[in-house]
């Protein structure tokens, strides 16, 4: 019987060491990315939602870490906390409410659409690993947006070269979207209650060509290959065009998948 | 000589196998139960809805048996949802073999193979348990021992991976959405009454035990080091001395980064702390609770009621009547201070107050806080609740302003003669409408709820029963001004009216109508009538019950552990039975 409890004593005493992991520094090093794969993450957000605001701030500072210039983050705002209620602002969009379908909480987010066409978009604390997985992947094509916009119409005119830097086979979609930076408003905050000046980074507000953008190319791309869209939207009087941005993806249809994605300041 | 000797053997060894089986089956005890809960859904254009989204019919069912014979015992349980009722998650969706298991016990040593269901202590740092009305199981499935080496100490072990709705148990992929950690755990505890001789008639009683749970889950994150171990260890002490009774446990846990508390690195701690008093005609419970950063999770990323490892113990008084169950407390695992105080008291009978039956009177008061979190220093900054760092300090004994919920009631229940039986209650309410139900910027509900319930014996075999509910809120109410686009967070706000009568004709029919008005809300489109009726049979241990109507927008909690039920409308059938 002493033998037994000894044991059982020894048995636990390792446990108890081996069962817990003291971390002292929770920040891991600093790897930059190399290569010119960008990747999109969709934030789907509500203003009505608490717990939003810290879910972003994550996102912006995984953006922050690995590059402004391969990350991007579009915010898009969908689902029952994203329907406004008293003064909170109304960012909802009907692209924006059709990329949600099948989901049911906020905040959730894609990375370059993995997922999403099942319904299952990721919880923040699930990023990390498809937003490694995703950049780590070869580039297929660049994207160069070209623009003008005329202020006294509030009309842009844009012109995306797409470039194949590989080959590939399959159907190719594009899709141009606007966004507006920095607008200042209501937001429900966890411990908070309500932020009255909640700065909104990168708000989702509407396509130039629909939620599922226009064909690029249908069958074999080669190297150098290159595929040219135009499209135009009048700005709404109420956005700041200082603070506007073209975004362009283009994708997989087959899989949903975005192969890259390029942002520019419309001004 | 050998071809008569190989079928004789083989026909007395099956001999053998036969008494063997008859033995098995003819001395064992075989129970189970079988559930089903269906419910057809209508549109409904007086409660808003307008689309069924595809579904007319949803059904949850269950049938499980255990086997027991002499020192083994096994048992499964089979679940179906198809499609899963509205309100139940939807990863429920599917039929299978949720839960198995075997086990031998003999005293000295007990091994379970299987799906595990335990708990150590209070639950602070491990419990496994299933809610089929929540829709919610966190067995283990795996193995647990057990070991009672003398008389009074038991050490037990657990070791497995928690069931995820349908997922498998064996992922792999760490990045897969259904992937989930180990759980590891150990547990003593040490009667002293019962191994200490001299103490074995003492009214002295005291008990003491240990536990340490750990996790092994796998760090995905980019950036920062996610522990891949977590361990979370309590103590605990039972004393008890005549009428008063005592327990306490504390519970710690280290850095655990998770989607619930925003990916800090605090260390998180809990206290449970119970004192009462019981003799005939009274008893007084005394209960206090403080919890910090004690969310634990069997993988990090988790962030809904879902591969709980542990169990926060809520202390408030369970409501049962539909009105005082609108708003019930759901736990809040990144911090509480609650506290609880109920006295149960029966007047005497023969006195004037307690009659021929005597009156029992009881009074319960609870309120939960959040706690206080303070700034902390993070590479010369001050931060609060910041990724990455340790989040906040907190004084253990200090309580926020900020107050999620308060409950006091009142209750009388009177057997007033052999005919006649009445309950009452009345409950002033505190709910932070906004933090437990997400509904931003909504104001709190306060308000005032009573109700009347009163039972009339017709004959030996007949009876009825009237309720009389109310709840009134302190503002808002009719003329609350609602903006238009704020409507959605009022939906069952305001004043409410409920009446049920039911007919009972024991020992097999039920009859029931009711009605619950939300006469005062706010919003005048959303002052709707929730009428249903309801028949139900019982046949031994079966039961059917059948019954339509609206159900309003809610949630149902058990244990502190909550889910929204959305309003609906339509026709719902019940069928249960054990044997």
């Amino acid at each position: 019987m002493k033998k037994l409890l000894s044991i059982t004593a020894l048995a636990v005493l390792l446990f108890f060491a081996i069962g817990c992991d003291k971390i002292d520094n929770p920040h891991k090093p600093f790897i930059p990315v190399s290569g010119n794969k960008t990747v999109l993450i969709k934030d789907f957000t509500g203003v009505r939602c608490n717990n939003c605001p810290a879910a972003a701030e994550t996102v912006h500072e995984l953006q922050h870490q690995l590059g402004e210039d391969c990350v991007f983050i579009m915010s898009v705002h969908a689902g029952a906390l994203a329907t406004p209620t008293g003064k909170f602002p109304d960012f909802t969009t009907e692209e924006g409410t059709i990329w949600y379908n099948n989901n049911s909480s906020n905040p959730l987010f894609s990375v370059d659409h993995v997922n999403l066409t099942d319904g299952n978009a990721f919880y923040v604390g699930q990023v990390d690993a498809p937003l490694n997985n995703a950049l780590a992947e070869p580039q297929l094509f660049s994207i160069d947006i070209e623009n003008t916009y005329d202020e006294a119409t509030r009309r842009v005119n844009v012109e995306n070269t797409f470039s194949a830097v590989g080959d590939c086979d399959g159907k190719y979609y594009a899709t141009v979207c606007l966004l507006e930076d920095s607008i200042v408003g209501r937001q429900a905050v966890q411990g908070i209650g309500i932020d009255t000046a909640y700065v909104f980074r990168n708000v989702f507000r509407g396509t130039f060509n629909g939620a599922d953008g226009e064909l690029v190319s249908d069958g074999p791309v080669f190297y150098d290959d290159n595929f040219v869209t135009t499209s135009t939207m009048v700005l709404d009087s109420t956005f700041n065009a200082d603070q506007c941005y073209i975004l362009t993806y283009i994708y997989d249809y087959q899989n949903g998948k975005i192969l890259q994605t390029e942002m520019k300041k419309i001004k | 000589m050998r071809r008569v000797l190989l079928p004789l053997l083989i026909f007395v060894l099956s001999g053998v196998q036969i008494l063997h089986a008859q033995s098995f089956l003819e001395n064992a005890q075989i129970n189970g139960s079988f559930q089903t809960d269906a419910q057809y859904y209508r549109l409904d254009e007086g409660i808003d809805i307008t689309d069924l989204y595809g579904k007319k019919l949803g059904i949850n069912g269950f049938g499980k048996v255990n086997y027991s014979y002499g020192n083994f015992s096994a048992g499964m349980r089979f679940e179906a949802f198809l499609p899963e009722l509205n309100g139940f998650r939807q990863e429920l969706n599917g039929v299978g073999l949720a839960n198995f298991f075997a086990t031998y016990d003999n005293g000295f040593i007990g091994v379970t193979v299987g799906d595990v269901y335990d708990q150590f202590g209070s639950g602070l740092v491990f419990r496994s348990y299933e809610e089929w009305s929540l829709g919610m199981d966190n067995a283990l499935r795996g193995v647990r021992t057990i070991i009672r080496p003398t008389q009074g100490v038991t050490l037990k072990g657990v070791y497995g991976r928690q069931r995820f709705f349908w997922a498998p148990y064996n992922e792999r992929d760490f990045a897969a959405d259904d992937y989930r950690g180990i759980v590891r755990g150990v547990d003593g505890e040490w009667d002293l009454n019962q191994s200490i001789t001299s103490m074995n008639d003492s009214e002295f009683r005291v008990s003491l035990g240990a536990s340490f749970v750990s996790k092994k889950q796998y760090d995905q994150s980019l950036f920062y080091y996610i522990p891949e171990n977590v361990g979370a260890a309590a103590g605990r002490i039972n004393l008890g001395y005549g009428r008063f009774a005592f327990s306490t446990e504390y519970a710690y846990k280290i850095n655990d980064p998770s989607a619930i508390n925003n990916f800090i690195y605090k260390n998180g701690q809990a206290l449970l702390s119970s004192l009462s008093y019981s003799q005939k005609g009274l008893g007084i419970v005394l209960q206090v609770k403080r919890t910090d950063n004690m969310s634990f999770k069997s993988m990090y990323t988790a962030t809904q009621n879902d591969l709980d490892i542990n169990f926060i113990p809520p202390i408030n008084y369970t409501h049962t009547h539909s009105l005082p169950s609108m708003y019930t407390y759901s736990t809040q695992p990144n911090g509480e201070m609650a506290g609880q105080f109920q006295i149960n008291y029966t007047i005497p009978k023969g006195t004037a107050l307690g009659g021929k039956y005597g009156t029992k009177l009881a009074l319960n008061m609870s309120q939960v806080n959040d706690i206080v979190r303070d700034s902390v220093m993070d590479n010369g900054h001050l931060v609060l609740n910041k990724k990455g760092t340790l989040g906040y300090s907190s004084n253990f004994f200090a309580v926020s302003d900020h107050r999620f919920f308060r409950d006091i009631n009142f209750e009388i229940d009177k057997k007033i003669n052999k005919d006649w039986h009445v309950t009452a209650q009345y409950i002033n309410l505190f709910y932070d409408i906004a933090t437990i139900e997400g509904h931003a910027g909504a104001p709190d509900v306060k308000a005032n709820i009573g109700f009347l319930d009163v039972t009339y014996k017709i004959d030996k075999r007949q009876s009825i029963r009237f309720e009389l509910q109310g709840l009134w809120e302190n503002e808002v109410h009719k003329g609350y001004e609602v903006n238009e686009d704020e409507k959605k967070d009022f939906q069952k706000r305001g004043d409410w009216a409920a009446a049920l009568v039911e007919y009972t004709i024991t020992p097999h029919w039920s009859f029931s109508i009711g009605d619950k008005w939300n006469y005062g809300n706010p919003v005048p489109e959303f002052r709707d009538h929730y009428f249903t009726g309801t028949v139900s049979y019982l046949h031994d241990a079966t039961r059917i019950m059948l019954s339509g109507g609206r159900q309003s927008e809610g949630v149902v909690c058990v244990g502190g552990v909550c889910r929204t039920v959305p309003a609906s409308s339509g026709v719902s059938l019940t069928i249960s039975t054990s044997f």
